[in-house]
């Protein structure tokens, strides 16, 4: 890994990644605000006949703390968060460079690709690490302030972080595995989103229709419960999901990438 | 010559048969349209400590044989090395000796003139040795490096480009186009920078559109055609052999120029002679020697016209109808 294309990479994305981590820490810290305020009203409504199914949202809920927190992970705001980098600084961190031209002026330098690959993920996976850990600090602070942490074990709070990037971190392998098989940003980014998309559709599915449920089991998200881990109950298998989504896309462009010919660019 | 060429006796380039063709998968340019075959079969030295010329139109392969060079494309077929080294196997350590100017090089725009030359240098690994002498040379000076890239002109993004690519002293240099943009001054300096650098014993290779520039500062030079190396010469040797045009007039008695060798296409009217002239100049400079003689121009070959001689009837085309 080059550290000086680390640290490019990083002071790239500095603004946006400040912003995006106070806008995560917010995001965070009105989840818990949202479960205290409105879980009776919730109960309530449960009560009077509203289908349950329609207050979950993937594997969390409203009705409990745990349920609460998944959700702020599952929410299209939490996801759309940590997909800035993820998905779109990974997509773009080789695709991008090979379409303005730049990549050709870097590995023109003793930069084999592989290492170029491994310092540009790295980047993108610190920022990840960055969004996700400010999202939890931002929970953390809202449940302690909201004096609801008898419901959850805060203790797990890291291992919560350390799922949620090995799972953000298959997404950002995938999108870095495109990034690296297209010569435009365009089709990487899209192909990218379309693998988000179909995760995100597969757990949502089930949520609404409960016939389709067996569909979650092939989204990624479905696998990522921080709710079941702050109770500790994560299920390792788990585990073994995301290190396979994580590995299979890095192998594939440690393969594909130093293979490609690199034309002029048009 | 420099020290490494010196130590092992050995060009700085070397290609054997060396072949490129593209098509058949995906992403790869000539998906669409059948096979092309951008490079075929080009073997070439290029000598420690000389300036190399590789001359032809867009799509002829320039471009290609300088990105196989660099590890930028893999060859289909045949090998090479660089500074000694396999372009495949050690690709990233010949790097490490090599400088590069791509054409139309593209910048960071959001960094400054002087970030951007850190960021290289910093992964080149070697200091930039000749940074301030090349600024002050191409007159790229500090207040205009400590503006944004994306304020620059075009010319001052090509010295920026020239910059990096010899800042760190490279034992060769890979320039493709590299007078794009500059207005004739700067063309001036840097054709002076070369003249520098080979006397400090470096190589470079450079392709170029503008035949005067590769007659102005090249040793030898190498024509490409769809893919196919056609010449590879001293550039001397080259225009030796093409024909001058000459034209003499004179007050009296004209010159008799029958017999005398390379004359040809006569063309004499009342006080004027037109004539191509090829070969030694000195049987016809005795012949017209007389006091009857009022002008005589004698125009140098160029390599232009060894160029268009080279391409003349060929429409350059590089695709392949597919089988």
């Amino acid at each position: 890994m080059s550290l000086r294309i680390l640290r490019q990479t990083l002071y790239w994305q500095r603004v946006r990644l400040i912003v995006v981590c106070l806008v995560a820490t917010g995001w965070g810290a009105l989840i818990p605000t949202f479960y205290t305020t409105f879980q009776d009203l919730f109960a309530n409504l449960i009560e009077g006949g509203f289908p349950e199914n329609f207050l979950n949202f993937g594997s969390g809920s409203l009705f409990t703390l745990p349920g609460s927190i998944t959700l702020g992970f599952e929410h299209p705001i939490g996801i759309g968060l940590v997909a800035i980098f993820a998905i779109g600084a990974a997509a773009n961190a080789v695709a991008g460079e090979r379409e303005q031209g730049t990549l050709e002026v870097l590995l023109a330098r003793p930069l084999s690709r592989r290492r170029f690959y491994a310092s540009v993920g790295a980047g993108v996976k610190i920022a990840v690490a960055f969004v996700l850990a400010f999202l939890l600090l931002g929970q953390l602070i809202s449940i302690l302030l909201l004096g609801v942490d008898d419901e959850v074990n805060i203790a797990y709070f890291p291992l919560v972080w350390v799922v949620g990037l090995l799972m953000w971190g298959a997404f950002a392998a995938f999108a870095l595995a495109a990034s690296v098989s297209f010569d435009r940003r365009a089709p990487a980014l899209a192909l990218s989103l379309a693998y988000l998309g179909v995760n995100y559709f597969f757990e949502i599915l089930g949520t609404f229709l409960p016939d389709l449920e067996w569909t979650q089991e092939y989204s990624l998200f479905h696998h990522f419960n921080p709710g079941e881990i702050l109770t500790g109950n994560l299920d390792p298998v788990d585990i073994v999901i995301f290190a396979v989504a994580l590995v299979l896309p890095i192998i594939w462009a440690l393969v594909v990438f130093p293979r490609r010919d690199l034309a002029a660019p048009a | 010559m420099s020290e490494w060429a010196a130590a092992v006796n050995q060009p700085a380039i070397h290609s054997e048969h060396l072949t490129k063709h593209y098509g058949g998968g995906l992403h790869r340019p000539g998906h669409r349209g059948g096979p092309i075959r951008a490079l075929t079969d080009v073997s070439l030295d290029v000598e420690a400590g000389e300036i190399f010329g590789f001359l032809g139109p867009n799509g002829a392969g320039k471009s290609t044989m300088i990105r196989t060079l660099l590890g930028f494309l893999h060859p289909t077929s045949g090998s090479a090395t660089v500074l000694g080294l396999d372009i495949e196997a050690d690709s990233v350590a010949l790097r490490r000796r090599v400088g590069y100017l791509p054409g139309g090089m593209a910048v960071y725009g959001s960094l400054t003139g002087h970030q951007s030359l850190e960021y290289y240098a910093d992964l080149q690994q070697r200091e930039p040795v000749r940074r301030a002498e090349l600024t002050e040379r191409l007159q790229l000076p500090d207040a205009d490096l400590r503006r944004k890239v994306r304020d620059y002109s075009r010319g001052m993004r090509q010295k920026l480009g020239v910059i990096q690519a010899l800042q760190h002293d490279p034992e060769l240099a890979i320039l493709d186009e590299p007078t794009e943009g500059l207005d004739p001054l700067m063309q001036q300096a840097f054709y002076e920078i070369l003249d520098d650098l080979r006397e400090a014993g470096r190589t470079i290779f450079m392709s170029s559109h503008y035949l005067s520039e590769v007659e102005r500062v090249c040793n030898r030079v190498a024509i490409i055609r769809a893919g196919h190396l056609m010449a590879l010469q001293h550039v001397d040797e080259l225009l030796a052999r093409r024909k001058r045009r000459v034209t003499l007039r004179w007050r009296g008695a004209a010159p008799d120029l029958d017999g005398v060798p390379g004359i040809g296409d006569l063309v004499a009217s009342r006080d004027r002679i037109t004539a191509t002239l090829s070969g030694d100049v000195a049987p016809f400079v005795r012949a017209v020697a007389s006091p009857s003689l009022v002008d005589l121009l004698i125009e140098p070959a160029r390599l232009e016209e060894v160029f268009f001689e080279y391409y003349a009837g060929e429409d350059g085309d590089l695709r392949e109808e597919t089988a």
